[in-house]
């Protein structure tokens, strides 16, 4: 296995809070990873530095054994890198489909081009009727997205995501906020959309996670306590003690 | 091949009959008074519509748009003078909005590398800036601007192939409609595109737009220039039309003005601005002469729409777009509510206008035995009788209102609450 994204002494702080202490993390090529840690730990910090809308104070963050710890998010994006947000992200004022189609652009290499018009795009038109599909959108398609429901919503969100045909992707608490069997839903088209691809996710459903994550990091005040399958994590006496509590035992 | 030809022309269709439309108008209104306005309402047609792809498609409020509408039209005017004085060599007059778009473009595009580095307020402050640096400018260096006298210039240069001189008024209109219609439908061509997609997204959420791959600047930066080139070219047309230029065109009053025009039309549509510049123009034009308070009432009115209808006149409009496709009987419905609810606000509208036209005259000095002519008949503005009366009429109005727009209000949602039914059914 080789490593598609590699984070080697990563630190940042916010003035003199170190919020993220010396971190190492490899993900592996086609792995799905999850990270986990109590709420503070430093999740969405850590997604912050590796999409590049913040810059580490030290270390180093590379993508296919390319430095991207000064990147900005259009440039680490334009590399294959392409993540999702905790707190829903999308163009609420744009259609469904619109919305789909605007995360493809670049990486179908449109640029800023003033000189094609998007409904005569056929092949553009197609993967984004297909994609709409994969998420179960395509009933909604010229609805505006703000209006969708909340679960569509999150669904929309992943759909942007990986429009881009993007080889790493990184989801932020995808699940949250839903019920059980919207929960349910979103996992298996976590699980459709994450085939030859790499994945990245933070997720506080452990029901999620181990049924999820090839390999689990556990990140506890900044710091990578522990990196392993499964199995091993549950069983890691740290990672009981310092995240798991009662729950491990 | 044929099919997809004619649901092209459907598409168009409203456009062809608008510019139908616009092309007979000559026919029905040929005074002099009539041509000009004509030709000043395409002029601002295209001008707005330029600011709006700032404003409206891109998030971005400028104070200063007037910059590259103003400085163009300079560049026309002293390229027309250099042909005349056969200083230059001659330049099809057909092609001097090209002059302007290319000004425009430039200047917007230094302008706009330094103002688009940053969104919302601070552009904002930016614009501002630079309009008063360039109202500053054609005060300063009067080699080129010639201080507040601005500069003259004559149209009528050169060659006439097939007769045509652009001397008459007539001419100059059918020129000016011509690159309106083209520069506006290129706009709306624009908003179809990958760039003008992009700019609506980075105008609703830049982060997410940054994260799909799109440098967020860039795409600022490229609707600035082209939102300037659009705008410069309208500048040439304008001094074309005046054969004069003066620095009140770059000024703020001219921003203000195409701002005003944008926002009352309706930001959020993109025939909004031309509904805007068609009725701004017009008023301006007709009421100037024959109210002193004009600008005041314009005052009122922005605000009026920035407060309760900030989607302007044509976002009124749209929002009954749902009701007028789901169920015809429907809007007729609403004819009745809504006319009750105009006319009482027309009651106290009619009120406030007359208070206000007696204390203009009365602020004037020679006001003679204060005979007062509002809505063509004489009011005594000494009379208590006069004062009685439009008080009457405001309080009348108010309480009117006060009636009418709750059963307006409920007639709306009752409307949308069935369309929203048969919609998710």
């Amino acid at each position: 296995m080789t490593n598609i994204l590699k984070l080697s002494d990563v630190s940042k702080s916010f003035g003199p809070a170190q919020i993220i202490k010396n971190l190492n993390l490899d993900i592996e090529k086609g792995e799905r990873h999850a990270i986990i840690g109590p709420n503070g730990a430093g999740k969405s910090t850590l997604f912050h530095l590796i999409s590049g809308h913040y810059k580490p104070t030290s270390g180093k963050i590379t993508l296919n054994n390319e430095e991207i710890s000064d990147l900005d998010p259009h440039s680490i994006n334009r590399k294959g890198l392409a993540r999702s947000f905790q707190v829903t992200n999308i163009f609420p004022k744009m259609s469904v489909a619109e919305n789909i189609r605007c995360g493809m652009l670049w990486s179908k290499n449109f640029k800023y081009s003033i000189f094609k018009l998007l409904d005569s795009e056929k092949e553009l038109n197609n993967h984004t009727t297909k994609i709409l599909s994969e998420l179960n959108l395509d009933h909604c398609a010229h609805i505006p997205a703000g209006l969708l429901s909340y679960a569509d919503q999150r669904a929309l969100e992943i759909g942007i995501t990986i429009a881009s045909g993007a080889e790493t992707i990184m989801l932020d608490e995808p699940t949250a906020g839903m019920s059980n069997s919207e929960t349910a839903r979103a996992v298996e088209l976590i699980k459709k959309i994450s085939e030859n691809r790499t994945l990245v996710i933070v997720e506080h459903d452990m029901g999620v996670v181990f049924d999820l994550a090839d390999r689990i990091s556990v990140l506890v005040y900044g710091e990578i306590i522990c990196t392993d399958v499964p199995n091993r994590v549950r069983s890691n006496k740290a990672v009981q003690e310092a995240y798991l509590g009662t729950e491990g035992k | 091949m044929y099919e997809n030809m004619l649901s092209y022309l459907k598409s168009f269709s409203s456009w062809i009959i608008l510019a139908a439309i616009a092309a007979l108008l000559p026919l029905m209104f040929d005074s002099y008074f009539a041509l000009t306005l004509l030709s000043k309402m395409g002029v601002l047609v295209m001008f707005t519509v330029a600011y709006n792809m700032l404003l409206g498609q891109g998030g971005m409020l400028s104070f200063g748009h007037a910059i590259y509408f103003g400085f163009a039209g300079y560049v026309s005017v002293h390229v027309l003078n250099g042909i005349g004085s056969e200083i230059l060599p001659y330049f099809p007059i057909v092609l001097f909005p090209i002059i302007g778009a290319i000004v425009g473009a430039s200047l917007g595009c230094i302008i706009g590398y330094l103002s688009t580095r940053r969104a919302g307020t601070a552009f904002a402050m930016i614009s501002l800036g630079f309009c008063e640096m360039a109202t500053a400018f054609t005060l300063i260096f009067v080699v080129f601007f010639n201080g507040e006298d601005g500069i003259q210039t004559d149209r009528v240069v050169g060659p006439e192939p097939i007769g045509v001189s652009f001397g008459p008024q007539i001419e100059v209109y059918y020129l000016i409609l011509f690159w309106t219609l083209l520069t506006v439908v290129l706009m709306y061509l624009i908003t179809k595109t990958p760039f003008g997609r992009m700019s609506n997204a980075v105008r609703d959420n830049p982060e997410r737009a940054a994260f799909i791959g799109y440098n967020v600047r860039h795409v600022r930066w490229i609707a600035f220039t082209l939102s300037a080139m659009f705008a410069g070219a309208a500048g040439s047309l304008h001094a074309i039309n005046y054969e004069h230029i003066g620095f009140e065109s770059v000024s703020i009053v001219q921003s203000g003005q195409v701002l005003f025009m944008a926002f009352i039309g309706g930001v959020g549509h993109f025939l909004g601005p031309v509904i805007g510049a068609i009725g701004l123009t017009y008023l301006d034009s007709v009421l100037l002469d024959i109210t002193e308070a004009w600008l005041f009432y314009l005052g009122v009115t922005f605000s009026v729409i920035v407060a309760f209808a900030p989607g302007g006149l044509a976002g009124l409009i749209v929002m009954h777009g749902p009701i007028a496709r789901t169920n015809k009987s429907l809007l007729l419905g609403l004819i009745k509510p809504y006319l009750t609810a105009i006319g009482s606000t027309l009651l106290g509208v009619i009120g406030t206008i007359g208070i206000i036209e007696m204390l203009y005259f009365r602020s004037l000095i020679s006001r003679g035995e204060g005979e007062v002519v509002i809505f063509w008949y004489e009011f005594n503005a000494n009379g208590f009788l006069s004062w009685l009366v439009f008080s009457f009429l405001i309080i009348a109005g108010i309480y009117l209102c006060r009636k009418t727009y709750p059963k307006a209000r409920e007639s709306w949602d009752h409307a949308i609450s069935v369309v929203k039914s048969e919609i998710s059914s």
